[in-house]
């Protein structure tokens, strides 16, 4: 596991890539932009997700290292569960709503988010509870 | 398994701080050692065997279940 990791400075670097990534995605929507600028900002938002998931913390030890591994293990039945239910509940809701739009399957993007954004709050709630 | 890892830190009056120092963790980890909520690596146990200089059967011990 120590050979994913990245030295503790990193996740100051993901906070920042992170944090810009979220506000120029928040921006671009109040103005124009070319088509490639929100999937390219997805994925610098993921990257920065990533480094904040993977860089040390000040002391990691084994402890550490049990408790990121829950986290990982939440996280990726989570977004399984998510990304199987998600198409069900947009269905419904399309059907419901008598909406004509077609069936819409979610993107990559929203997987991956809602697994990083799992483990890195299921990792800081257990350093907090201990 | 249960642990006296906190009447031997008192033995050798050692805060948890002072303990996590010397063994190379954090003072979270000897908390949840103490609490009963981790159960830490036979690495560890060895190390704090050796710090003691006792065996490390003579502070953890198996509960019924384990």
């Amino acid at each position: 596991m120590n050979k994913f990791q990245l030295g503790m400075h990193y996740k100051k670097v993901g906070f920042i890539v992170t944090i810009a990534s979220f506000v120029l995605l928040i921006a671009i929507k109040y103005i124009d932009n070319p088509e490639w600028l929100k999937p390219f900002l997805h994925g610098i938002l993921l990257i920065g997700l990533l480094l904040i998931s993977v860089s040390k913390e000040k002391i990691e030890d084994e402890y550490i290292d049990s408790l990121r591994s829950q986290s990982y293990r939440l996280a990726f039945i989570l977004a399984i569960v998510y990304a199987l239910v998600q198409p069900i509940v947009n269905f419904a809701v399309s059907y419901v709503l008598q909406q004509d739009n077609e069936y819409e399957s979610f993107n990559y993007f929203q997987v991956l988010f809602f697994m990083l954004i799992v483990q890195l709050l299921f990792f800081w709630k257990l350093k907090k509870q201990h | 398994m249960r642990n006296t890892l906190k009447v031997q830190r008192a033995i050798l009056d050692l805060t948890q701080e002072d303990l996590a120092k010397k063994i190379g963790v954090s003072r979270q980890t000897i908390n949840s050692i103490e609490k009963n909520r981790y159960v830490p690596s036979t690495v560890l146990a060895l190390k704090l065997s050796t710090l003691f200089k006792i065996p490390v059967n003579a502070f953890f011990s198996l509960e019924d279940g384990d």
